[in-house]
């Protein structure tokens, strides 16, 4: 599963411009499911018969965090804003790549020592530039016209049991959902795989996604953190291998206890490790279909991450294989 | 005056949730000129222009008819009146203004401390909208309370001005858009459309974009455009990279904002629409702020929209300036979006 992972993850598709991993999902799924489709607002839908007469929604979102060019000047420097949380912190140091193919760096103001200290405590976008090389305004104008998306360039490593790259939010959730499109030979209820668009700036793909079908229950499939690294939140208790996390509460969302027990009872069935998880911060697409037409009963599937929304994001590779058997698992017994 | 329609539309007083007066204006203005037109349960007024039939698809226009303003919260001892905002609203803007209160429109000011008196450690620092009172003649709480209660409706008042290019008004934001489906609308009297277009002026979007979901749902549109007023940062003090829109350079394209990413292909589109037609444009350079287009992507199954808007400097403030000029290219652009029918092609 590793190709697959690497494959999804390398893809540049920031929020908004999902076009590129909107392809590569449909070439990967299209010969499995029996129906696909993209919605009015470009979120990918395909669909695995049942035979229950119940319906089962499984979300991934596609879109990963990004920047937008916002402007141009003289020298060919440019100022960027962000598409969803992006720290201005993470960019230092990392490369930028455009949807145009052009690659930038980051740099940072400052006139003098104390004016640079001042800028570095308190970074904002207001006080970086994107470096794509230009020597004039007319060369980064045609590099990187104003209204370009950018992502991190940063790609895929294989450390073994963990897996590093950018985008792991959410690729890494899109990988788990074609795997388990792959390997589901009998759902037991309809199952509903939707790649979900522009999470990352308001869970708007999500909000939408379910309004034509009403699935009786959405389970999103995201990262959640890991705090198991040097004083990392102590509030918070999961770790990367110890299996995916069964999500109770995060900001956006409560998950529906039947979802969660139904979740762990399925998991304990087949022996597969999972962890609660309380996360202080964040949330998932589960709130747009929680709050869809007369409600979704929710629940969330994470997979524990390292480094969320930075350009090196860290899996634990059998915390993948494991929400891959537990989305199977839940789509065979149904619901 | 160049726009008198769009002085008209400014000076109507119409913050969030008060805003029949801005309503029923528009309604005297289509009047005869579409198919059906009706008001719905939160006040948003909805209008269809039909098309001949060749299409089966529908686009919505959409601008907000409510501004931002204050509200009395509180009758105090002393016969003046304290309040909270409605929408974004700067309390320095507020120091030293004319305002109208209540259904009524009644004349007040907003005072402040006078310079003579104010201790040297907090002189000129912004006060808090708490200290800030509403004055309008009276010298005790039951002369107020005759004339007001809790919850009355505050408005700015100032006049609709022109001086050049320029013109100068409270609630361009967003009267300008109101002024642009009436003009788009005019021009479609003697034009045969292949699909229907629905006009929607929508309430409360000052106050979390709750108008223009309701109306969608009542419209179930393939596409739609919002047209808007948005912040210019063209201020001297503001290095040009920070200028969110300037004055001057035509309607303001937006491709991302606050919880949404724009729809790409309404928004080539619009950008190849201007091209096409030479209409000078800019692209709004800051991210935040957000529309009516969150709303809609959110609203049934997904709405895609383009945003369009004309620029307005010391925007939110009774004293909003605009260039007529911008605001003429984006009433040009929308006519031609509308006409061509190209949003909806997908």
């Amino acid at each position: 599963m590793k190709e697959l992972i690497k494959k999804l993850v390398e893809i540049s598709s920031p929020s908004g411009r999902e076009d590129a991993i909107r392809e590569v999902i449909t070439q990967e799924i299209k010969d499995h499911v029996d129906e696909i489709k993209v919605d009015p607002l470009g979120s990918l839908i395909a669909l695995k018969k049942g035979k229950s007469g119940k319906k089962l929604l499984f979300d991934a979102h596609m879109d990963e965090i990004g920047v937008v060019v916002t402007h141009v000047d003289d020298k060919g420097f440019l100022r960027i804003d962000m598409i969803g949380g992006v720290s201005p912190y993470r960019l230092l140091g990392a490369r930028i790549i455009f949807e145009t193919g052009a690659h930038g760096v980051v740099g940072v103001e400052g006139e003098t020592m104390k004016q640079a200290g001042e800028i570095m405590k308190s970074l904002d976008f207001d006080h970086i530039y994107v470096d794509v090389g230009a020597t004039s305004r007319e060369e980064a104008e045609k590099l990187s016209p104003v209204g370009t998306f950018g992502t991190y360039d940063a790609g895929f490593i294989d450390l073994g049991s963990r897996l590093v790259s950018k985008a792991m939010d959410d690729r890494i959730a899109c990988a788990i959902l074609v795997q388990t499109i792959k390997e589901l030979e009998t759902p037991k209820d309809d199952v509903y795989f939707v790649f979900a668009v522009q999470e990352e700036v308001g869970l708007v793909g999500a909000s939408v996604a379910a309004f034509d079908i009403m699935p009786d229950m959405a389970i999103a499939v995201d990262v959640t953190a890991g705090p198991d690294t040097p004083k990392s939140f102590k509030r918070m208790g999961f770790k990367l291998g110890g299996g995916p996390t069964i999500k109770i509460k995060d900001q956006a969302s409560v998950s529906s206890s039947k979802v969660v027990s139904r979740l762990k009872e399925v998991a304990d069935s087949r022996s597969i490790p999972t962890q609660y998880e309380v996360l202080i911060f964040g949330g998932t697409d589960a709130r747009g279909y929680q709050t869809t037409g007369r409600g979704i009963p929710v629940g969330t599937v994470s997979v524990p991450t390292r480094y969320v929304h930075s350009p090196n994001e860290m899996v634990d590779y059998k915390d993948v294989l494991d929400s891959v058997r537990l989305l199977k698992a839940l789509a065979e017994e149904g619901i | 005056m160049k726009l008198e329609r769009l002085s008209r539309l400014c000076e109507l007083p119409g913050i969030s949730g008060f805003e029949e007066k801005v309503a029923s204006f528009i309604e005297s203005q289509i009047e005869g000129k579409v198919d059906k037109s009706w008001k719905d349960s939160v006040g948003n007024l909805i209008a269809l222009k039909k098309g001949n039939g060749k299409s089966q698809k529908r686009l919505m226009l959409l601008a907000h008819t409510d501004e931002v303003g204050l509200m009395t919260k509180k009758v105090n001892e002393d016969g003046t009146l304290s309040f909270t905002n409605i929408g974004g609203v700067d309390p320095r803007v507020l120091m030293g203004k004319k305002v109208l209160v209540g259904d009524d429109l009644i004349p007040g000011v907003i005072g402040f401390e006078a310079i003579h008196t104010q201790e040297r450690a907090t002189l000129l620092t912004t006060p808090k909208m708490d200290k800030l009172r509403i004055y309008l003649g009276y010298s005790k709480r039951e002369e107020a309370q005759n004339n007001h209660r809790l919850g009355d409706p505050v408005f700015f008042s100032t006049k609709y001005e022109e001086v050049g290019d320029f013109a100068i008004a409270k609630a361009f934001d967003d009267r300008t858009g109101c002024e642009v489906l009436l003009r788009v609308l005019d021009d479609l009297q003697s034009f045969s459309l292949d699909y229907d277009v629905y006009f929607a002026w929508v309430v409360q979007e000052e106050v979390g974009l709750r108008g223009s979901g309701i109306a969608a749902t009542q419209i179930k549109p393939d596409a739609a455009l919002v047209f808007e007023n948005t912040t210019a940062g063209d201020n001297p003090e503001l290095p040009e990279y920070r200028w969110a829109t300037s004055l001057g350079k035509g309607p303001v394209l937006t491709f991302a904002h606050n919880g949404l990413v724009l729809d790409k292909k309404i928004f080539e589109t619009i950008v190849d629409t201007a091209r096409t037609n030479s209409i000078e444009f800019q692209y709004k350079s800051r991210i935040a702020g957000g529309t009516d287009a969150a709303r809609l992507a959110r609203t049934m199954s997904g709405i895609p929209a383009g945003v369009i808007s004309t620029p307005s400097r010391y925007i939110h403030s009774p004293v909003s300036i605009i260039n007529t000029n911008d605001f003429l290219g984006v009433a040009k652009l929308a006519s031609l979006l509308v006409k061509e029918g190209k949003v909806l092609s997908r």
